[in-house]
């Protein structure tokens, strides 16, 4: 088994590759694999990807909420769990606070999402912020129930919060203005799509520019040795809210979003079944790899929607789809990268 | 006159019903090699705890260029000119060689989370720059050829001057050096020696812990002994080598019984 792992493996199969490549290439290959994703929406109806089309639901719906929504969320939730290690049991939180803050601005201060949008990545910020300071100091299990307390306690506030209408939610939440060519009517759910495929790149772009400098160094050395990480010299408790920090603002931006599009929403949204599965998508694909995350999260996300027509067994297959995953590869469908080569571009 | 760069005045620490340092005072000077010898347990890895700041001292006082280091946090110790290396190796083993030791460059570094974003010019300045003394320091202890590998890889010997040059990448004006030859061999001892007196004459101080006596008679300026948590001599290696109570602490009998 371990040898049949050494000979091939997809991970540093795909990064040599990229290595040998030069900029030129590199440039030409991610254009054309972007301008295919955007492409994903036409899938369904085109002869030879027809199969992709779900049933019961539209699958550019699908494409938007949950396969898109999931992608942004497990990338942000992978800053806080894959780089720095914190173990973060109650992601939905972030999630929950974007979406009401647009919920609730939109619908009684009548701004629309674009508006909305900075405050509701600033209170998610705000948000890791309160929770961060104390729980920080804790570490492993004891951060991991804090974290999911925090997700609790954030929907049994929207649930008996008058500004939240309670257990009824909110409903009549606009869908967002149009911008740069796209327009949100319901009736054109590709761009949503194309919109949150930008904000999926957008967050890479973050992690990307994170990883192979300090902040990224920081962090792998906090995963690997608390301890000895502050010894050298790393303000750990500033990193590690730092993650909390931005992984809150993706899941808070991901809310804004999500809110405007489903245009109702309720504390039923935002249960601890969320957490948990975004955590899943985060270690199916594995944990710090950002294409691993990306994969995994398409998988989880889209699978269920796939399979609606078995109905009750549906549940089933997923979770032996999961059961046969962990066993199989236990890291993940594309394992973290060691550091081996990120170091080659700061050494210039 | 030389200047004591980091002194340790009356400082006991206690665990519990363990009394690890007893009201220990000695100090070090700027541009020597002090050795902390002393038995087993006796408590020398605890000196280095209680400076670093891994554990309070329970009194006393510990002034590091003459300003108190005591309640800093363990960043902000390292941050002031003070850098260890562990009795057990203590890398970040899935990071390459060279991340380890920028990630102890970073330390000084003026650039965070924000500009690392949007990559400002002094980012890339300082990460280069950072890479850069990294491949210096790893040049000095003699491993730059295994820069790109990850640290826990490497052999066991490059993996303790890995953790030296990591120590120094946070440019520390004090280096503890905590029993860097454990498991070496004479021949791989009498290189460490030379790599220590090498980096003495840099111009850094260093406090050393180490078990090897010819090791420690051969470069050390002043050596430290410490038995049960006690000074218990202070002086040149030649003159601790021959005292009564060092070598009752390090044979269990009197002196003059033998
Ligand atoms: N965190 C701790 N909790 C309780 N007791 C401790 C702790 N750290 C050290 N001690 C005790 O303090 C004493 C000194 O330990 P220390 O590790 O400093 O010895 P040392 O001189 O470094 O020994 P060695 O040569 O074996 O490394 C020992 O009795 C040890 O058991
Ligand atoms: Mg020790």
């Amino acid at each position: 088994m371990a040898n049949l792992k050494s000979r091939f493996n997809l991970r540093d199969f795909g990064a040599n590759l990229w290595e040998g490549w030069n900029r030129q290439t590199r440039v030409t290959f991610t254009l054309v694999l972007i301008g295919l994703v955007a492409l994903l929406p036409f899938a369904a109806s085109w002869g030879p990807t027809s199969f992709l089309n779900t049933p019961i639901t539209s699958f550019e719906n699908v494409l938007v909420y949950p396969v898109g929504m999931f992608v942004l969320m497990a990338l942000g939730l992978n800053i806080v769990v894959g780089k720095s290690g914190l173990l973060d049991l109650g992601y939905v939180a972030f999630f929950a606070i974007g979406a009401y803050t647009q919920a609730i601005m939109s619908t009684t201060l009548g701004w629309n999402t674009w508006e909305v949008l900075p405050f509701g990545i600033a209170f998610a910020m705000v948000a890791g912020v309160m929770l961060g300071l104390p729980a920080l100091r804790l570490r492993g299990d004891y951060l991991a129930i804090i974290t999911l307390g925090f997700g609790e306690i954030i929907r049994i506030v929207a649930l008996n919060l008058k500004i939240t209408k309670g257990p009824d939610g909110i409903p009549g939440i606009p869908n967002p203005p149009a911008i740069l060519g796209l327009d949100f009517s319901l009736e054109n759910p590709s761009h949503y799509f194309w919109l949150v495929l930008g904000m999926i790149l957008l967050v890479i772009w973050m992690i990307r520019r994170f990883t192979i400098r300090r902040p990224g160094r920081a962090w792998e050395a906090i995963r690997q040795d608390e301890d000895v990480a502050s010894l050298m010299g790393v303000n750990t408790l500033i990193y590690k809210l730092w993650s909390f920090v931005i992984g809150g603002a993706v899941g808070g931006a991901a809310g804004v979003l999500y809110a405007s599009k489903t245009m109702v929403i309720s504390p039923d949204m935002f249960k601890f079944e969320v957490s948990i599965l975004i955590l899943g998508c985060v270690v199916f694909g594995g944990i710090g790899n950002i294409w691993g995350v990306v994969v995994g999260a398409s998988i989880l996300a889209y699978l269920p929607e796939r399979i609606r027509f078995i109905s009750d067994a549906r549940q089933l297959v997923f979770g032996a789809v999961l059961i046969l995953m962990m066993n199989l590869r236990p890291d993940g469908l594309l394992p973290r990268k060691k550091r081996e080569k990120l170091t080659k571009r700061g050494s210039l | 006159m030389s200047e004591k760069v980091l002194e340790l005045k009356q400082v006991t620490i206690k665990f519990g019903g363990v009394t690890a340092l007893d009201s220990v005072d000695f100090h070090v000077n700027r541009g020597e090699i002090c050795a902390l010898i002393g038995p087993n347990g006796a408590g020398k890895t605890t000196v280095f705890n209680v400076i670093t700041g891994v554990y309070p001292a329970t009194s006393g006082e510990i002034l590091f260029k003459e300003k108190s280091i005591l309640g800093l946090k363990k960043h902000q110790v390292t941050k002031t000119g003070l850098a260890r290396t562990f009795q057990n190796v203590r890398l970040f083993g899935e990071m390459t060689a060279l991340d380890n030791v920028i990630v102890a460059t970073d330390v000084h570094k003026r650039t965070g989370l924000v500009r690392a974003l949007f990559g400002t010019p002094l980012n890339r300045r300082e990460e280069r720059s950072g890479s850069e003394r990294a491949h210096e320091l790893l040049k000095l202890v003699g491993i730059d050829h295994r820069s790109d590998q990850l640290a826990k890889n490497l052999p066991y010997g490059d993996q303790r001057r890995l953790e030296i040059a990591r120590a120094l990448g946070t440019e520390p004006e004090v280096l503890l050096l905590d029993e860097p030859a454990a498991g070496f061999n004479p021949a791989e001892k009498v290189e460490l020696a030379d790599l220590i007196k090498k980096i003495r004459d840099t111009g850094y101080t260093i406090l050393l812990i180490e078990h090897d006596m010819s090791l420690i008679m051969g470069i050390s300026d002043r050596v430290v002994v410490l038995d049960f948590g006690q000074k218990i001599a202070d002086d040149l290696p030649t003159i601790v080598q021959n005292d009564p109570r060092v070598i009752e602490a390090y044979l269990g009998v009197p002196a003059d019984a033998s």
